[in-house]
């Protein structure tokens, strides 16, 4: 995604927008007005980034409304955006800084009262033929929960998005080294989380 | 100019603030709601024209998903219509319109202008040839 | 996707760290595993392995997330997205100056970003042309402050162009279609249309290698 140079087409897209359009245009457009260019953004840019705000979140609603909203601070920002990167990679930043807000919002909520009640009821409806592998999956969508919003963000982008520790820290705004012991940390608490199921 | 914030329409807000509480408003300001009306259908009726500019509201609505609560009118958003303090000078009249692409802009602008003076002059004989500001605010 | 090699000295998780049985600390062996570093210790080791044993158990749960992520993940509907956003872009329009159409002093306009989309959609004509920026300049020589007498406007349009273009030739068509344009569809006074290639890009399909899609 980062820097990539967009020459796909990809269906229906928006009023007399060509479809091989390239991002980098499109964005200029958007920041001159055109909503038609947004337009076309939201629809190219839109399931990575429900993707990746699920995995951030665990929650597909969360996730399109935290995807939703980012999309239009975009909007909004676009005027001084000037393509200082892609825009892609300004998506992703802003999605993922969103959905940090997100988990420590939520964080604080539970660790004040339902510690321990959130994740539940999320996988209460798996089928009833529950496989060891599948557990193991539960379980780390459980522990996941136990992780500080940075920890999980971080080792969200490197585990299950495949980002380098440079492309992370660039994107939330921190040091190398602090991404590296974030990562870490939520190794070490989700490795003994596995465990104790065993 | 971007702004509809001042003008939307809001025709039960429009008539109260115009017509005065009494039991007989003064013809002159009791009709304004209606010239307005009268003047957005002309306009939507000339050739070239899609529609006026869609107001606040009716955006609102397509946000919102909900279908136009049917007042029985169209809209008239994309018209104001001023005249001067006491009432007898010029008509102000500003219009703004989402024209078709395959008319050229500027001529169904120019209709749109002779259109609105033709109804000003109809109705108000006497008064002094109108100002019409006309703006192109959309193509489709 | 490939891991960064950090420099021995670069600042490492301390707190929360510990050193295994065989001396090693924890985050070294877990970096060693991750960078698939090979080190005959780690093999022989059975601390370093039992640690690597932890990390390799949760990469089995996240090959399994991403299965059920795969599986139970209804295809984003990015239609239905786009219209949601689209919904709240279209209550904060940024439709631009007005510019004025026709002859000076008509006061008839055209709001800068309608007249933009026209401007780079005639560009676009031109075979292979895609259109970025399109700032209209002035109109020129208007009266006093305030006044908004009309004038001609300047258009300054960038474009990305095929590799192979011939481009004065191709700037040429580009600028007569603009110009075409402002004049035949819409009506706008034009003093000078600037063309800018900002790109020259290999057209999808037709390129020589790699930029398939």
């Amino acid at each position: 995604m980062a820097g990539a140079r967009r020459l796909t087409a990809p269906p229906g897209a928006y009023g007399d927008v060509a479809g091989d359009t390239d991002d980098s245009l499109l964005a200029v457009r958007a920041a001159e007005g055109d909503e038609d260019a947004f337009a076309v953004l939201v629809q190219r840019h839109g399931p990575a980034l429900i993707r990746l705000a699920t995995r951030l979140l665990g929650n597909r609603t969360e996730a399109e409304d935290a995807v939703q909203d980012g999309f239009i601070s975009a909007w909004r920002a676009l005027p001084e955006f000037h393509g200082r990167s892609s825009f892609g990679t300004w998506m992703y930043r802003i999605v993922t800084n969103r959905c940090l807000n997100v988990l420590r919002g939520r964080r604080h909520v539970a660790s004040l009262e339902l510690a321990g009640e959130l994740p539940a009821a999320e996988h209460s409806a798996s089928p009833a033929r529950i496989t060891e592998a599948r557990d193991a999956v539960r379980e780390l969508r459980d522990a996941l929960d136990l992780l500080s919003a940075e920890q999980r963000a971080c080792w969200v982008l490197r585990a299950l998005d495949g980002r380098s520790y440079e492309f992370i820290a660039d994107t939330v705004g921190i040091s190398l080294g602090a991404v590296r012991a974030r990562v870490f940390r939520a190794r070490r608490c989700l490795t003994q989380a596995l465990g104790a199921w065993r | 100019m971007t702004s509809d914030g001042p003008h939307v329409p809001h025709p039960a807000r429009a008539s109260s603030r115009i017509a005065p509480a009494a039991q007989a408003p003064a013809p002159a300001q009791a009709s304004h709601a209606s010239l307005v009306e009268a003047v957005a259908r002309a306009v939507e009726d000339v050739p070239g024209v899609a529609f006026l500019k869609p107001g606040l509201a009716a955006r609102l609505r397509s946000a919102l998903s909900r279908p136009d609560p049917g007042t029985g009118r169209a809209p008239t958003s994309g018209v104001r219509l001023a005249t001067g303090a006491d009432g007898t000078g010029p008509w102000r009249v500003d219009v703004q319109v989402v024209a078709l692409r395959r008319a050229r802009s500027v001529d169904v602008a120019r209709a749109v202008r002779a259109t609105v003076e033709r109804h000003l002059a109809a109705r108000f004989p006497e008064r002094p040839a109108p100002r019409v500001t006309v703006t192109v605010t959309g193509l489709v | 996707m490939t891991a960064h090699t950090d420099p021995p000295n670069d600042p490492s998780p301390q707190d929360d760290d510990e050193h295994l049985p065989c001396g090693r600390l924890l985050s070294r062996v877990w970096d060693a595993w991750e960078q698939q570093a090979d080190d005959p210790h780690l093999r022989s080791c059975p601390h370093c392995r039992q640690a690597v044993h932890g990390l390799d158990q949760l990469g089995s749960a996240v090959l399994g997330l991403r299965e059920e992520e795969a599986a139970d993940a209804p295809a984003t509907d990015a239609a239905v997205l786009t219209r949601r956003v689209m919904d709240v872009v279209r209550l904060e329009l940024r439709p631009g100056r007005p510019l004025p159409l026709g002859e000076p002093g008509e006061d008839l306009w055209i709001t800068e970003a309608v007249a933009a989309r026209a401007l780079r959609a005639a560009a676009e004509t031109v075979g292979g042309v895609r259109a970025g920026s399109c700032r209209i300049v002035g109109p020129l020589g208007g009266g006093p402050a305030g006044d908004r007498a009309a004038g001609a406007v300047e258009i300054v349009l960038d474009v990305h162009t095929p590799a192979d273009a011939f481009l004065p030739h191709l700037a040429d068509r580009v600028r007569d279609r603009v110009r075409d344009t402002a004049d035949r569809e819409l009506g706008m006074a034009v003093a000078a249309v600037d063309i800018r290639i900002t790109d020259r890009v290999d057209p999808p399909g037709g390129g020589k290698e790699g930029r398939t899609p």
